[in-house]
């Protein structure tokens, strides 16, 4: 397969392709900072880049939640605490989450329907160049006179159109340059994921031999296909409008400011399911492999995921119940976005079905899913009610939302992103974890999650609204809750750093199937080489949940096997 | 869309395998009805691919002006300040002169396609000047017409809309040229435009959607004039 | 798949164990919805008590989901598990039609009768009344603004009391009644019905109050009818909902509902008072803020305070 690398002079990928030399090996690293084409490489530069923003967003929620452990604003200013948490939220956001999850759909979707790579690995390795681009337009916004963006990760003008400064370069105008830039990566990558998945199976691989998580992937990046350019259309105006003087949301030239809220919205609601399709994904990939089970009503759950994300476009509404929207309107919007509790609920209640009578094994992927899977129900209870509008009135804009909105976000989402590291972590890297420091960061997670945002329903549900950087004293007790927890997430970041820093550089090695998955990514050596399959691709002939039906997966499974794990055919 | 850009056949996934190497190692076909194939085993797939993608991303891009366009509808329809003081509306001869020319020029890089199709390079690079020269046409006609506008950007949401949606297709319309140009020097270096080339497919769609895109903006500007 | 065997069915439970469960499981449910009363503010508006049961109701239901999904999770922890070094596969179960029809039909009904209940509240509340959206950031609160086009007052509005202009600015509020006497802290008489006028001067703001259980956010541009009935005497917090900039978290007063009598006696000692700039805690800051060389983050200074006949006081305490 190697090649040499000083053939001709014009561009050949060919050149930047070579098979992944195992962990250690000299220039095995160096790949990871070039334009690399290779999806399995743009997938860790895309998780590695995303851990660290999450490390830099945690930080900036820490000094947050220093501020907030006493009511009065004495930490910081409380103009510093509002830039905090709009860039707390923006990190989280576009340069932690949904990086991350682009760089599991980069490692798992061709090797799981049996692609060489994706369609176009040009396109992909430019999506991924323009991440660390945008977070540094964001970083910079720290860097500018007055300060970054201060005005929410909504951005509702005409408050994030004041630029108090009046600079040409304001943090708002990097803020949304920021967001634009990364609309476009992920729309670059949005029309490669879905080219590969439409047009790149392996042989037999019809659409309901596909795992859940490519269907899941491919209903996430519909909406993004279908809700990014309406918030780059809102991004343009708002520019215009901070920038060069128009008044598309100025009430004096004419403008409207709540049209920017269904700019906003439109996307933004999607947007949510875009973060957590994808884990749905992981939680159905991972629940039959740790219990031993085939995936329960796995059609039902692979077009739900389409049922959602026809929903998803048609609830935006529910974030401006109190914003003047009229009563019809609100009743609309309501029963749209109670209707999409019912194909989640069908996928949480296949999940539970898929545990049942089991043959259950509690390791660190599946403790993160258990614990990721109970927090959704409750953050789904909280979503039903905020879609009813007489609650959503008294609780929206408070401390229920935060609470509402991380426990999926992070009690859910975050925690699916965990158990997918630790569960593909072999696969790609080659090397084995460490369960124990894997069961400390489990442990010290959900302890530190739970505390710091289940009293946060509470302090919204008093009436402690959102955004603050003081609060009257009745709310203290809450606080200080949520800021312990906070600081004990923190801590929990330390065993998770540490295991895969260490299993990484001197893990033992692993084989290429250590949980006994099925799957195509398991019939592939771990690290799986350049192309994975390249030219032999297996033929599917069976679902991608057989477990303990006995059938094999693909034709001529055994000579796969054998393959992958060194040995002669 | 770099993927444009390169040469029509070329694989956008190379293969370390070349292809003069041992075509029969590939024993997995790639066409069985269900997965469709990978491009190491047949060579035009590739291209397929680039089709799919670009249809996506044009349908994707569609979405940003239907939100334009639903912004414009609802500025027009309720705001309190609608046309700035002392203009009356809009002018609409010479850009109706513009839009049947921006139209016909469909047509003119349809049979530009077709000639390319029949191996006429002569004949394919004349539609293909033509249509770039239509294309031109257009948007000089709406670069003066917006010099001569009685109201600006910042006339409130009326210039600010004006501006945005035209400004807006005015670059697709410039980047249709630029494609089409790229394509026009390749046609010159033989071998580089090919009849089933997708490269040519793909820019003729980009200026039907792009024409498609000026009647509705058309319409909703220059004729919904009445509020 | 190397692994062939498979276990012996595991233990399932039976008929009476399900029936206790989901005994137990609505006990605790019904206590928890009792329960959410006391997670909530006291009740001092005529929409508070709709709004506390629905959120009864739907902890109730919630609790219900919850425990039961909980306890199916962990009999399968308890009773499902692996032992160790054991690799066989659980019960080659792909799914079962009757049961995902009913999983699909339950919480559909189930949402939609909620969705139905609410829209009735919804339509008991109505507090909403009209917009008027003007071309202007910074309408002029007179009394001279343009009558809202909200629903015209019928007899049976003719207690009502209104309209009170309520304006917002970075960061204080403004309370102007139909007597012209303005102050910053909002005082209403209890058990009528009060019509506001909602106007922001800059940015949007929200104006709520969690012990009426209502919101609304005042929109720059527009100006909004909005009506509520108090329904107990008191003092308690309003707040802006609606992030609004740099000193949002002190955009905050008392609303002090009071009795009809009292009212009348505070509008008419109110009305003899002079105008004086209110209390104003962004100002303060502010000017603290320039005295320590202005650092910080970038922020429009706070509006000059209001000048009022009655002024907020910092040194009340509210009840909720
Ligand atoms: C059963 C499903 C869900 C329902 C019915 C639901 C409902 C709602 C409603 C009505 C709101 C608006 C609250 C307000 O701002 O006043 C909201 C906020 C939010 N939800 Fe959910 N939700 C659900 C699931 C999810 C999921 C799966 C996610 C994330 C992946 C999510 C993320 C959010 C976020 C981020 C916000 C707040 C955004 C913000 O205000 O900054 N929700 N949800
Ligand atoms: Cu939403």
């Amino acid at each position: 397969m190697a090649s040499s690398s000083s053939s001709s002079p014009s561009f050949d990928p060919r050149m930047i392709k070579e098979p992944q030399p195992l962990p250690g090996s000299p220039g095995s690293w160096r790949r990871y900072f070039s334009f690399n084409t290779d999806a399995k490489v743009i997938g860790i530069q895309y998780i590695a880049v995303a851990l660290l923003f999450l490390l830099v967003g945690g930080l900036l929620a820490m000094i947050m939640r220093g501020e907030l452990i006493t009511p009065p604003a004495d930490l910081v200013d409380p103009t510093v605490y509002n830039g905090l948490y709009t860039m707390h939220g923006t990190v989280m956001l576009f340069l932690f989450l949904f990086p991350v999850l682009n760089g599991f759909n980069n490692l798992l979707i061709p090797p799981m329907i049996g692609a060489p790579d994706m369609a176009f690995p040009r396109l992909n390795a430019l999506a991924f160049w323009l991440f660390p681009v945008f977070g540094v337009i964001l970083m910079a916004s720290f860097l500018v006179p007055g300060g970054p963006s201060g005005s929410g990760w909504w951005a509702y003008p005409p408050l994030s159109t004041q630029n108090p400064l009046g600079h040409a370069l304001n943090g708002q105008l990097l803020w949304i340059l920021a967001v634009a830039v990364s609309g476009v990566s992920s729309i670059m990558g949005a029309v490669n994921f879905c080219t590969t998945i439409i047009r790149m199976r392996a042989p037999g691989m019809g659409l309901f031999k596909m795992p859940i998580f490519c269907w899941t992937a491919l209903a996430a990046q519909l909406i993004q296909l279908m809700g990014l350019p309406v918030l780059t259309a809102g991004a343009v105006m708002l520019l215009f409008d901070l920038s060069f003087g128009t008044s598309f949301f100025k009430p004096e030239g004419g403008g409207d400011p709540m049209l920017y809220q269904h700019f906003f919205w439109f996307y933004s609601h999607p947007a949510v399911y875009v973060m957590v399709l994808p884990i749905f994904g992981v939680f159905s990939e991972l629940f039959p492999v740790y219990a031993r089970k085939p995936l329960f009503g796995y059609h039902v759950v692979a077009i739900a995921s389409f049922a959602i994300t026809g929903l998803s476009l048609i609830v935006w509404v529910h974030h401006m119940f109190y914003s003047g929207t009229p009563q019809w309107m609100r009743n609309v919007f309501m029963v749209t976005t109670m209707l999409i509790a019912v194909p989640t609920g069908i996928k949480v209640f296949a999940w539970i079905a898929t545990l049942w009578r089991g043959s259950i094994r509690l390791s660190t992927p599946m403790l993160f899913c258990l614990a990721g899977l109970f927090n959704f129900i409750f953050a789904g209870i909280t979503g039903v009610m905020l879609a009813t509008v007489p609650v959503d009135i008294h609780v929206g804009n408070t401390y229920f939302v935060v609470g509402h909105f991380h426990y999926v976000i992070f009690n859910m989402i975050t925690f699916g992103v965990f158990a997918a590291i630790y569960h593909w972590f072999p696969k790609f890297t080659g090397r084995m974890y460490y369960e124990g420091l894997g069961k400390l960061h489990f442990i010290l997670t959900f302890i530190g999650s739970t505390l710091n945002f289940l009293p946060m329903h509470w302090a919204g549900l008093m009436g402690m609204p959102r955004r603050v950087a003081s609060y009257d004293p009745e709310f203290a007790s809450a606080n200080v809750l949520a800021s312990l927890g906070a600081f004990l997430l923190g801590v929990a970041t330390i065993p998770f750093l540490l295991n895969i820093v260490s299993s990484w550089v001197r893990g033992p090695k692993a084989p290429p199937n250590p949980w006994n998955a099925i799957g195509l990514e398991w019939l592939l050596p771990s690290p799986p080489a350049a192309e994975n399959f390249a030219e032999d691709v297996p033929t599917v002939i069976s679902g991608p949940y057989g477990y303990g039906l006995g059938q094999p997966l693909v034709e001529d499974q055994e000579r796969f096997e054998r393959r992958a794990a060194g040995l002669k055919p | 869309m770099t993927s444009l850009s390169q040469p029509a056949g070329t694989p956008a996934v190379p293969s370390p395998i070349g292809p003069e190497q041992d075509p029969g190692a590939s024993a997995s076909p790639g066409h069985d009805g269900h997965g469709s194939g990978h491009g190491h085993n047949a060579h035009g797939a590739h291209a397929d691919h680039t089709m799919t993608g670009f249809v996506i991303f044009l349908a994707s891009e569609s979405l940003i002006f239907l939100a334009l366009f639903v912004g414009y509808a609802v500025f027009k329809s309720s705001s309190p300040l609608w046309l700035p003081a002392g203009v009356e509306g809009l002018e609409v001869r010479e850009p109706l002169i513009n839009t049947v020319v921006l139209v016909s020029s469909s047509l003119v890089i349809w049979l530009a396609e077709r000639a390319l199709h029949r191996q006429r390079l002569g004949e394919f690079r004349a539609w293909w000047l033509l249509t770039m020269a239509m294309g031109t046409y257009f948007v000089v006609g709406q670069a003066i017409e917006w010099q001569h506008l009685p109201f600006g950007l910042a006339s409130g949401v009326f210039g600010a809309s004006f501006y945005l949606l035209t400004g807006f297709h005015g670059l697709h319309v410039v980047t249709g040229l630029a494609l089409m140009a790229l394509f026009l020097v390749r046609s010159l270096r033989p071998g580089l435009v090919l009849p089933e080339g997708k490269g040519v497919i793909a820019v003729s769609l980009f200026w039907h959607f792009v024409d498609v895109i000026w009647v509705v903006l058309f319409v909703l500007t220059y004729v919904w004039q009445r509020r | 798949m190397t692994s062939t065997g498979r276990r012996q069915p595991s233990a399932s439970p039976n008929l009476v164990l399900v029936a206790a469960g989901l005994g137990l499981d609505a006990l605790a449910s019904w206590t928890m919805a009792q329960q959410s009363y006391h997670w909530l503010p006291v009740q001092a508006s005529t929409a508070a008590p709709y709004v506390d049961n629905l959120f009864a109701l739907e902890t109730g239901i919630g609790t219900f989901i919850l425990l039961g999904c909980s306890a199916v999770i962990a009999w399968t922890l308890l009773f499902n598990r692996a032992p160790k070094y054991d690799l066989d596969d659980g019960d080659p179960i792909e799914g079962n039609l009757t049961l995902e029809i009913i999983w699909t039909i339950i919480p559909l009904l189930v949402v939609l009768a909620i969705a139905w209940h609410t829209i009735g509240i919804n339509h008991t509340l109505a507090t909403l009344g009209g917009k008027q959206r003007l071309a202007t950031a910074a309408p002029v609160a007179t009394a001279a603004l343009p009558i809202a086009t909200g629903s015209p007052p019928s007899a049976a509005d003719s207690a009502e009391l209104g309209p009170i202009q309520v304006i917002a600015r970075q960061w204080s509020w403004e309370f102007i009644y139909p007597n012209g006497v303005r102050s910053s802290e909002l005082h209403l008489p209890v058990d009528r019905q009060i019509h506001f006028r909602l106007i922001s001067m800059d940015v949007l703001h929200g104006f709520y109050i969690p012990a009426f259980r209502l919101k609304q956010d005042l929109i720059p541009g527009s100006v909004i009818d909005y009506r509520l009935t108090p329904s107990r005497q008191g003092r308690y917090r309003l707040r802006d909902s609606m992030f609004s900039g740099g000193y949002f978290a002190t955009n905050q007063t008392d609303v002090v509902v009071e009795s009809g009598a009292d009212f009348a006696a505070w509008l008419a000692a109110a009305e003899r008072a002079p105008l004086r700039p209110s209390f104003n805690e962004a100002n303060d800051l502010w000017q603290q803020r320039l005295a320590k060389r202005n650092r910080g983050w970038a922020t429009v200074p706070p509006a000059p305070p209001p000048e009022v006949n009655v002024s907020l006081d910092p040194k009340n305490t509210h009840e909720a």
